[in-house]
């Protein structure tokens, strides 16, 4: 049965939010267990949305509209951009030309933007030091990023993602070549900056020294919070899929629009991304949290690596 | 240079030049790894692995030649940069029980940066000097920016950290770059001048640790921060 | 004759071994015979090079060693001074109260160990095998630097091995580029013998013997001691033992010089002569500057000589830089005639240390009222350094100033500059000297330092030796040498 392209873009959409918590569970209940510990259910981000949905919200005094507004505004702009990416279908879907990579990177700092400067909105000393801080770990990351895209948009000639993933697809030798790993593995780095995971942040503690992402949503509670969490589950969810179906496995989508694949490809996506938190929840097993003025090491050298393969692109031949 | 960055390169290279330039250049990523790292025995595990590096280029090129005496090079590159010197270095250094921690001139992110912008400008070097593609009997043209890189980054570990194990590594990692550059240029040559380079190699490396103990026994420290007096 | 080639390369090694394994006495008197030895063979070795105008050579071990014209000025400056050396270790050790038994050997099997592989550079046949030899020289010396066991020693030693060894990997560098060059005339794999090497140079591609020739003098320069790279040479030369500074003062830096000329000879062939006289005259005119302005504000005795043999080793730079077969033998007389002046002035140093017990110049006063024969010898050393007449020294600058003006083939403003600045900075450089040397040893100084007398017999002797050779130098250098020095410039490509 061949299902109309809005049909399949809302899907994209819907399966991004109602799996993303799924995701983030299962990271957990992974990561505890490599501890040793039995670790939360699977579907507990579920439960505690569920949850926090039901609860009140409270504003502090002297916050401004905009406190209550940010959550709806990071939701939905971290909803938008499973729109312009490859989630299920291997070719554009008619709002996929709605912006390329580098649009799609706009619109998930929209989102982190709108975050912060709630949190700094509330005049609570703790909120607005971690909207500092994610603001200028945000800022520092920034030029990987624009290498990391540069390089892969040189090697593929476009910097429209479907593209990317399909160029990476049509060869091994493309998928393999220098160039293409070591971007891959630089934007590994940044995804791990992004979704404060360790060497970075603590991912599951609210040590007030390493704070960066949790901080911001200290002050929010009922409905707002509940967003929030959702929201930052969904973002993590799309980096995820970035990674795996733009760089490095970009298998398995579906090449129509008939149901059968399109479903069957739901399923990879998310072996796809499990597979991609799995290295997460190790590597967050591995290291320990750098020192907050260390962090800059962290973004240099990742810098340095997204430098590199632009460099083994242009002058290095691969 | 501008042409460079005009045209993209949409071919990817075949498998034995990629496998080729991403050795080549996980030798330059070890350098601005070692940039940062502060514990001597780590240093010179770096330094193994960048060797295993070197010597899994020297295999690689012996497979794709068929050439005996480079996987004699290899294996002997292997056995004299990855395990003798590193246990050289260490035994030396046996009675030394103090880490490096803060030997940093600068910070290490302006350390990584200064070895970015090192690493771009051996890169544009090469690229300028224009050698024969299929390079007589050896590895592919690209590998010597990466060697180039890599040579001028140990120059900036060298400069930049203020500790003797920081500095002998340094001046490894810089035979490590030539040693990869000269498997660009000069492959095939012959086996006993290669020999004698790497022997030649271990005889300093001796030298070095013997200095390092003279120098610890007298001022208890790994730091070069007393070895300022002579000056003018 | 190629077994006296071959006897060179065992001899030293044999006193070496012999110092290391027998007691102190023995080793002193091994390691004055082998001296004495290796330079006697190099003289038999100069009528068989020097026959035909010095283009002949004595080969061995197959090819694997060789000594033309140019090797031989080298390794006869080498030898000469071992064998001066030796002799002025013995007394220098024998003068010293302080040392031990173990730090005798030690120095007797260094110092042989040290001249072996000074004296293998010039004779192997191999480009290759000529890195190896200079990096074992380093590699020997820097561990004989720290033999004092002081800080400032320890220091001087560090700085030294990791600098000279940084500039030898480059040179390695450039070693692996001339194979590349080579190789697409030469075939995928070829042995870098010079003779292989200079027939086919012509048809080697230019950019490339340029890029390594640069990345040579770059390279083998930091073990010369060209600026930028000198920065360890003031210190190791001043903290390692007299003798050791004799040597490294006298031979080593020229033996690295070599080095660099054996690459520019490939260079000169290719066809990019100009370029590598050029770069040497850049190089060598800023070492003159630096050697001949760091003299004046000099206060230790040693370091006050090492500064001198930075600004020698520019002056030889800048003569071979001049195309002219003149100033081409003035600086290959330069090498000989520096290697025993040097050796001289050090020997002197080594004596007023011993006598007055101090390095310092501000302290050591009257030292030629204290040592009635090795105080006016220093003096007639360091007055050698200026280049004054009757010395070698005064023959060979006038000679490279004269090649520099005469301009050979064709007239050259900018080496007859070059030429006028030489001599600005070599005056400059004699009135830094004397200065502080007329005061040390010539002020008169507290009578209370101790009685009148010399501290070794041995140590005169090997200072009127020096002083000696380095007269007959100026005076009346043997027929043979020049044309050893004609066969030499004509390796480098000048003829007459």
């Amino acid at each position: 049965m061949l299902l109309a392209p809005a049909a399949v873009q809302a899907l994209q959409v819907a399966v991004v939010l109602l799996l993303s918590p799924v995701l983030s569970g299962a990271i957990a209940r992974g990561e505890a267990r490599l501890q040793g510990r039995r670790g939360p259910r699977v579907l507990q981000p579920y439960y505690d949305i569920i949850k926090l949905f039901g609860k009140e919200t409270l504003a502090p005094e002297g916050a401004s509209w905009f406190f209550l507004a940010a959550p709806v505004v990071a939701f939905t702009s971290f909803l938008m951009v499973p729109l312009l990416i490859p989630v299920l279908t291997n070719f554009p879907l008619p709002l996929g030309y709605m912006g390329d990579i580098l649009g799609g990177g706009l619109i998930l700092a929209l989102g982190g933007f709108s975050v912060a400067l709630a949190a700094a909105d509330t005049r609570s000393p703790y909120a607005q030091l971690g909207s500092s801080r994610a603001t200028t770990f945000g800022a520092l990351i920034e030029p990987s990023v624009l290498f990391v895209v540069f390089a892969v948009a040189l090697i593929t000639t476009t910097d429209l993602p479907y593209a990317m993933a399909g160029v990476d697809r049509s060869s091994l030798a493309q998928a393999i070549r220098p160039a293409h790993l070591f971007a891959a593995v630089a934007f590994f780095l940044v995804v791990l900056s992004d979704t404060g995971r360790i060497p970075v942040e603590t991912h599951t503690s609210t040590l007030e020294l390493g704070m960066i992402d949790e901080a911001r949503t200290f002050e929010h509670s009922g409905p707002a919070l509940a967003l929030l969490k959702w929201g930052s589950a969904v973002k993590q969810m799309v980096l995820y899929v970035i990674l795996a179906d733009v760089f490095a496995a970009p298998w398995g989508l579906a090449g129509s629009r008939q149901l059968g694949p399109v479903l069957l490809a739901v399923p990879i996506l998310l072996g796809k991304a499990l597979g991609v938190g799995a290295i997460f929840a190790v590597v967050d097993n591995s290291f320990s949290k750098l020192r907050l003025y260390k962090i800059t090491e962290f973004m240099t050298g990742a810098f340095a690596l997204s430098a590199v393969a632009v460099l083994v692109l242009y002058l290095g031949g691969g | 240079m501008l042409r460079y960055l005009v045209a993209a390169v949409p071919t990817p290279p075949s498998t034995f030049a990629g496998v080729t330039e991403a050795l080549a250049v996980l030798v330059l990523l070890l350098v601005f790894v070692m940039l940062r790292e502060a514990l001597l025995r780590s240093q010179v595990r770096l330094y193994a692995l960048q060797s295993l590096a070197v010597s899994a280029l020297a295999g690689v090129l012996a497979a794709s030649q068929h050439a005996a005496e480079l996987y004699v090079l290899a294996g002997l590159s292997f056995v004299l940069k990855v395990v003798v010197v590193p246990a050289v270095v260490l035994h030396l250094l046996g009675e030394a029980e103090v880490d490096l921690a803060g030997s940093h001139r600068f910070g290490v992110a302006t350390m990584v940066l200064v070895g970015v912008v090192a690493s771009v400008f051996g890169f544009l070097a090469i690229g300028d000097v224009h050698l024969n593609p299929a390079g007589p009997g050896g590895l592919p043209v690209p590998a010597l920016s990466a060697a180039t890189a890599t040579v001028l980054v140990s120059f900036v570990l060298v400069m930049f950290r203020a500790d003797v194990v920081s500095q002998v590594v340094g001046f490894f990692s810089m035979e490590n770059g030539v040693s990869v550059a000269s498997l660009v240029l000069a492959a095939r040559m012959p086996l006993i001048l290669e020999v004698s380079f790497l022997f030649d190699l271990l005889v300093a490396a001796l030298a070095f640790g013997v200095i390092m103990r003279a120098h610890h026994r007298r001022a208890a420290s790994l730091s070069t921060e007393t070895l300022d007096q002579l000056r003018g | 004759m190629s077994t006296v080639l071959l006897a060179i390369m065992v001899v030293p090694l044999a006193g070496a071994i012999t110092a290391w394994l027998l007691p102190s006495r023995a080793g002193a008197v091994a390691t004055v015979a082998s001296g004495t030895a290796t330079f006697g063979l190099c003289l038999a070795l100069v009528p068989a090079v020097a026959a035909d105008g010095g283009t002949s050579a004595v080969a061995a071990l197959g090819g694997w060693l060789r000594a033309d014209s140019l090797s031989m000025v080298f390794l006869i400056a080498t030898a000469f001074l071992y064998a001066l050396t030796a002799v002025f270790a013995v007394g220098y050790v024998a003068a010293d109260p302080s040392a031990t038994r173990l730090y005798s050997r030690r120095l007797y099997a260094g110092l042989n160990l040290f001249a072996w592989a000074m004296a293998m550079a010039p004779v192997v046949n191999n480009l290759g095998l000529l890195w190896v030899a200079i990096e074992v020289t380093t590699v020997v010396s820097a561990l004989l630097v720290a033999m004092e066991g002081t800080d400032a020693a320890i220091e001087a030693a560090w700085k030294y091995i990791l600098l000279a060894s940084l500039g030898l990997g480059l040179s390695l560098l450039a070693t692996a580029v001339i194979y590349h060059a080579g190789s697409y005339s030469l075939g995928q794999s070829y042995d870098l013998s010079y003779s292989q090497l200079l027939a086919a140079s012509s048809r080697f591609p230019a950019g490339t013997v340029r890029l390594a020739y640069l990345l040579a003098v770059l390279g083998f320069g930091t073990k010369v001691g060209l600026f930028p790279v000198h920065t360890w040479l003031p210190d190791a030369h001043s903290e390692a033992p007299t003798p050791v500074s004799a040597l490294l003062s006298g031979s080593l830096l020229a033996t690295s010089f070599y080095a660099i000329l054996r690459y520019y000879q490939v260079t000169q062939r290719v066809g990019a002569g100009s370029f590598a006289r050029d770069v040497l005259a850049g190089f060598g005119v800023a070492t003159l500057l630096l050697g001949a302005l760091y003299l004046a504000s000099q206060r230790d005795l040693k370091r006050l000589l090492a500064y001198s043999s930075i600004e020698h080793m520019g002056i030889i730079a800048i003569g071979v830089s001049f195309a002219s077969p003149l100033a081409i033998a003035g600086a290959l007389l330069h090498v000989l005639a520096h290697a025993a002046a040097k050796g001289t002035s050090f020997f002197g140093a080594g004596s007023v240390v011993r006598k007055l017990r101090t390095k310092d110049l501000e302290r050591a006063r009257g030292a030629a009222g204290l040592l009635p024969w090795s105080g006016p010898m220093l003096v007639a050393g360091m007055l050698g350094l200026s280049g004054m007449p009757p010395f070698g020294t005064f023959r060979s600058e006038l000679s490279i100033v004269a090649g520099g003006l005469s301009g050979g083939p064709q007239a050259n403003t900018a080496e007859e500059a070059i030429a006028a600045v030489l001599v600005v900075l070599a005056t400059a450089g004699f009135l830094g000297l004397s200065w502080h040397l007329t005061r040390a040893v010539l002020s008169p100084g507290p009578t209370s330092e101790g009685e009148r007398g010399e501290a070794s017999k041995m140590i005169v002797v090997a200072m009127a030796l020096g002083l000696a050779g380095l007269v007959v130098l100026g005076a009346h250098p043997p027929a043979q040498l020049s044309q050893l020095f004609q066969g030499a410039a004509g390796e480098l490509g000048v003829r007459r």
